[in-house]
């Protein structure tokens, strides 16, 4: 009998306990956030932090959408994801009073289409994805996307294996905008990637740079932190901005509708947004922060690397995804008869 | 006794259930999706369509499940040609050798398949062992392209899959009684005879059942052909994947599974059908 009291003692004693216990669920990409900066947050606040991951925005998606925005407190979608789930009402308000830290964040980076004002996203980590090739092999000047298609790099192209990514590049150099939803302007642009096909050596949207590294391809699409890491084993990859615009990409804080710890979110977010925090977060990571302050602290090489870091007119002339709605289907259509050589 | 009923019940109960929630209920939502329609933003709406099923059989999707059985035949050809001798001289050795070589058989399931592909692939590369290899040996002159390309899809296949042909026709071949093939060298067949007349036929149910284990998961094994071939076919697998993820198109995928599980059941029959038949001429002596 004692015992069944010390239990009930004990239980007693930990409700109170167990419902104050702060709590943010997190949503993140993998390997996308220093174990560092959460232990950090989590010695600070005392907010518990429990980290899940994905590798797609897909698959973040289906996930939020299916349990309509219940359980996770904070996710990271893409541009183009966080119009689309904008629109569908997935996600709730960011309050900027309770982050005094967004005035840390470059400007140029904010307001984008695909979030006018920030009211549901807050830039986490940016990028873009344009030309890389080994200087040991290719010896002319390249500033176009139209160099994969000389005869010359037959067999030694590689391209990122996303539909999007893949005809916003072809679609850019026919003068059209990446995110159009006219299919006579997709219809051209796969035309254009057919005549490409033969000289693909691979698709590659697991790690890029390693193709690069290993040899087997010696020019085509890369992310920009992709080969800022793969310049360290091997100096003589580039990264160039093509001329006809740059893919640009940009990852969002945003909280899903019915989160149940908001304010912690909000809490996480004004952490994660301070100079000295989002150092770290650049420093292990690879990819740029939308962060100014944050940019001041870090070393003077990485900060002026224009692989990491490019200049306002670059980013000026790219282009960030946007959703397409309904025109995915035909993007996948394309994208089909692409792959199987119809 | 009364206790060993008991505990067989229960046990016999948590795995039904375990297989209606995760096996059955998931297959008939599957199936049920597949004669919806799509919707942008809730997935699917609730009116019937027979759509789905319609476009499979355009043009496009059916290259697709051509060169998934394509490569799936291929596949399980090698795994047979390479397996079969193998598994032969496995059953006819003795003592330690044989306890070798089965634990090299069997070491390779320790590891996610995941894993060794990404070290076959450290092997084929063009600054890889067997390109440096052979450059050193004089062999070749210029590195041989082997990664992203048909030839090495197929070398991974084979090695992922080799194990699940050499063990059922190990088995089969271990039965395998030396008084027949003595029996048929008395009546005068040599050795080729032998092989085709005696052996082949009473090692049939595991040259079936290595087929089918080596063909089924080949047919959507999809990651192999993505890391080693460069995702430049689309197979079945990478065709469902897109269509639930990217495209969003779940009533459309689920029809493409449902297709697939046919397809499979089919195989399933025949090898069931083909065992029993087998059997029967065994017994009857009509070999």
């Amino acid at each position: 009998m004692r015992f069944f009291q010390t239990i009930a003692l004990l239980l007693a004693m930990c409700m109170p306990l167990a419902a104050s216990a702060k709590e943010l669920y997190l949503y993140n990409w993998s390997e996308y956030m220093p174990e560092e900066v959460l232990q950090k947050f989590q010695k600070e606040t005392g907010i518990k932090v429990i980290y899940n991951t994905y590798d797609s925005n897909e698959a973040m998606y289906a996930k939020v959408k299916l349990i309509s925005g219940k359980g996770y407190d904070l996710i990271v979608p893409s541009t183009y994801y966080v119009s689309k789930m904008r629109k569908e009402n997935l996600l709730s308000k960011i309050d900027k009073n309770k982050i005094p830290n967004f005035k840390n964040l470059e400007k140029s980076l904010l307001n984008k289409p695909y979030d006018p004002s920030n009211d549901y996203s807050v830039p986490y980590l940016w990028g873009s994805t344009g030309l890389s090739y080994n200087a040991d092999k290719v010896k002319e000047k390249v500033d176009s996307w139209s160099i994969l298609w000389k005869p010359a790099y037959k067999g030694k192209i590689l391209l990122t294996d996303d539909v999007r990514e893949v005809f916003q590049m072809a679609l850019v150099q026919l003068g059209y905008s990446g995110n159009t939803i006219k299919e006579s302007e997709i219809k051209e642009a796969y035309e254009l990637l057919k005549k490409l096909m033969p000289a693909v050596r691979t698709f590659n949207s697991e790690s890029p740079k390693v193709p690069y590294i290993n040899g087997e391809v010696t020019i085509g699409m890369n992310w920009n932190g992709e080969a800022f890491l793969a310049q360290e084993e091997m100096p003589s990859m580039r990264y160039v901005y093509p001329k006809e615009g740059v893919i640009l990409w940009m990852d969002n804080f945003a909280i899903p509708k019915n989160a149940q710890n908001i304010n912690e979110a909000h809490t996480f977010i004004n952490f994660v947004l301070r100079p000295e925090i989002s150092k770290i977060i650049s420093e292990e990571i690879g990819y740029a922060i939308p962060n100014r302050e944050g940019k001041k602290l870090l070393d003077e090489e990485v900060r002026n690397n224009p692989t990491s870091y490019p200049s306002d007119a670059i980013v000026a002339k790219g282009e960030f995804q946007e959703d397409v709605g309904d025109a995915i289907l035909i993007y996948e259509k394309y994208w089909e008869m692409l792959k199987t050589g119809k | 006794m009364n206790e060993r009923s008991l505990f067989k019940t229960i046990v016999i109960s948590i795995i039904s259930l375990w297989f209606l929630i995760f096996v059955f209920v998931p297959n008939i939502l599957v199936f049920a999706v597949s004669f919806l329609e799509r919707h942008e933003n809730n997935f699917v709406t609730f009116s019937f369509t027979l759509e789905n099923y319609q476009r499979i059989f355009t043009s496009v999707y059916f290259t697709v499940f051509a060169e998934s059985f394509r490569l799936a035949f291929i596949s399980m050809l090698i795994c047979l040609l390479v397996g079969y001798p193998f598994a032969y001289r496995l059953a006819r050795l003795k003592g330690r050798v044989k306890h070798i070589l089965f634990m090299l058989i069997i070491i390779p399931f320790w590891t996610s398949s995941l894993i060794r592909t990404y070290a076959i692939m450290i092997v084929l590369k063009t600054n890889g062992l067997l390109n440096k290899t052979l450059l050193a040996t004089g062999i070749i002159s210029e590195p041989l392209e082997l990664l992203y390309t048909g030839t090495a899809v197929t070398i991974g296949m084979v090695y992922s899959l080799l194990p699940f042909m050499i063990l059922p026709l190990y088995a089969s071949i271990e039965k395998l009684d030396k008084v027949y093939i003595e029996a048929a060298g008395d009546l005068g067949a040599n050795k080729i005879q032998t092989f085709i007349k005696v052996i082949i036929p009473l090692t049939m149910p595991g040259i079936i059942a290595g087929c089918i284990l080596v063909f089924l998961p080949s047919f959507c094994l999809f990651y192999i052909p993505d890391l080693m071939g460069g995702a430049k076919e689309l197979l079945i697998g990478n065709l469902i994947k897109n269509q639930f993820l990217s495209a969003r198109d779940w009533p459309f995928g689920s029809a493409v599974s449902v297709v697939l599980s046919c397809i499979m059941a089919v195989l399933l029959l025949v090898y069931y059908k083909s065992t029993k038949l087998v059997q029967k001429s065994g017994e009857r002596g009509g070999i």
